[in-house]
């Protein structure tokens, strides 16, 4: 088994990382490295959970956040017309509000550290966390659990209704021709209909 | 020595990766020979990787116009550490394994999801239009194959009940995955040949794209950038041999030499595909992966746990 002084320190570290990552999520001026500080960040999340004996969580949160801040990347990049998300943009918008509501936010959750009653029950060790999540997933919160799945799905095969080829908005190669090259552009090819 | 001590660990992970990269280049060779000539000249073999590698080495390392250098350069590094993760859960022999965790199929999975990262990070950050299409090729190509290889995995865990590597080996006493689960390994490979971006969905790095990722890195990160790539495709191998071959189990030899002979099958295997099946264009990919991958997956998920019940 690893010493506690061992968790202690990995504990630190991966606490320290993981605010320090997320900080330079706006520090940064890239779409790409913004989403990846915030995926170190996420990362240093699921050791911290994995030190708490919640391994698969942590794994899972790992495995999840990986491909969907490469997707949001990919996302962001797209809707904000900056060619490959190179070119340096800043994070950070609306500084007042921001301001406000980051002094909120922190003397809140401040304030729920420093008031609540935290339990202390040690868990058995010789209870195996994943099979008991995997119970409570199809047991008693299996109605919240498949109502979260059900939607999720049904959002996605609108997204994908949508954003396909034959979508709900024509054939994605209609009326997609690129510019010509003169003073005023002829109507692009497919447009006619 | 204790396998799960820091110095066991990095001299059993990085014994297997390298030697296993090293078979890999030998493989390339000889068999890319056989497919062209005909014949193959086994001492050319041997010696053409370390000659190409030292070559790359003594090769001036290339320079882009304001890349993002930290990026550039730790890619290879996160690469080739997600595959040494990944090693590290399968048990080699019996009670020799770095880290027979739990949840080591989950933790597989999670590492060879930050290939993902890996790959589109080295892409975009040379800043340069080959390679970002490279990067963004990658992205289609991971998002297509993951479901098929998150579902067999799963799968190869339901007779098991256990997500636990060493479980997973144990349950093929009496058979072995491959015939347990038909579909298993062959979506497993074709996954598996995604992860490492080899042969016939090698187009990340692709000559088409001047080298992909790779058209602006020379020198020595380059020679890292192709060792952690080979990692990863020996950490494939190294998992389906444990998953769906058996594992360490046989007769006879010790348990380490069929690890090693299993191990050895499968990575001619995708050697040699990448030699004898023609270069498949990712829209079309991504297409087959999504109607006849992915259903083919869930196939073998439910009938694998309709049989397990």
């Amino acid at each position: 088994m690893i010493r506690s002084g061992t968790v202690d320190i990995a504990f630190w570290m991966f606490s320290a990382g993981s605010v320090v990552a997320a900080w330079l999520v706006f520090r940064t001026d890239s779409m790409v490295r913004a989403a990846y500080w915030l995926l170190a960040s996420f990362a240093g999340v699921g050791a911290l959970m994995v030190l708490l004996n919640a391994r698969f969580l942590g794994l899972v949160l790992v495995l999840m956040m990986a491909g969907e801040m490469t997707i949001m990347a990919v996302f962001m990049v797209m809707f904000m017309m900056n060619p490959a998300g190179l070119n340096p943009m800043t994070m950070v918008h609306q500084h007042r509000t921001a301001k406000i509501a980051g002094v909120f936010a922190f003397a809140g959750l401040a304030l729920v550290g420093l008031v609540a009653d935290f339990p202390d029950r040690p868990a058995d060790a010789r209870r195996d966390p994943t099979s008991d999540l995997g119970r409570e997933l199809l047991g008693d919160s299996m109605l919240v659990f498949e109502t979260a799945g059900v939607t999720l799905l049904a959002t996605m095969i609108g997204a994908i209704a949508i954003a396909s080829k034959r979508g709900r908005y024509g054939d994605a190669e209609q009326g997609s021709a690129p510019p010509a090259l003169e003073e005023k552009p002829p109507e692009p090819a497919g447009m006619e209909h | 020595m204790r396998w799960s001590s820091p110095l066991g660990a990095v001299v059993l992970v990085a014994g297997v990766l390298s030697a296993g990269a090293y078979v890999v280049a030998v493989l390339d060779v000889a068999l890319g020979r056989l497919t062209a000539a005909g014949h193959l000249r086994l001492r050319h073999a041997l010696r053409q990787p370390l000659d190409e590698t030292a070559l790359l080495l003594l090769t001036r390392p290339s320079r882009t116009e304001r890349p993002d250098a930290q990026a550039w350069a730790l890619a290879p590094a996160l690469l080739g550490a997600m595959a040494a993760a990944a090693v590290a859960t399968v048990p080699l022999g019996r009670g020799i394994a770095v880290a027979d965790v739990a949840d080591g199929i989950v933790l597989f999975g999670a590492a060879m999801a930050m290939v993902m990262v890996a790959v589109y990070l080295h892409g975009w950050s040379a800043n340069s239009p080959m390679p970002l299409l490279g990067g963004y090729r990658f992205i289609a190509l991971a998002l297509s194959y993951e479901m098929p290889l998150a579902l067999v995995l799963i799968a190869a865990a339901l007779p098991a009940e256990s997500l636990s590597v060493g479980a997973i080996v144990a349950s093929q006493h009496d058979l072995w995955n491959v015939v347990r689960q038909p579909l298993g390994l062959p979506l497993y490979l074709i996954a598996g040949a995604g992860l490492a971006f080899w042969g016939p969905l090698d187009t990340a790095d692709g000559p088409d794209l001047a080298g992909g990722t790779t058209a602006e890195v020379s020198g020595p990160s380059r020679v890292a950038w192709e060792l952690a790539r080979r990692f990863v495709l020996v950490a494939v191998a190294v998992m389906g041999a444990a998953v769906f071959l058996g594992g360490w189990q046989g007769p006879m030899l010790p348990g380490p030499a069929w690890m090693a002979l299993k191990t050895l099958v499968l990575l001619a295997g995708l050697v040699w595909m990448a030699h004898r099946v023609a270069r498949v264009r990712l829209e079309r990919f991504v297409v087959v992966a999504w109607t006849v991958l992915i259903p083919l997956a869930l196939v073998d998920v439910f009938v694998s746990g309709a049989i397990a019940l």
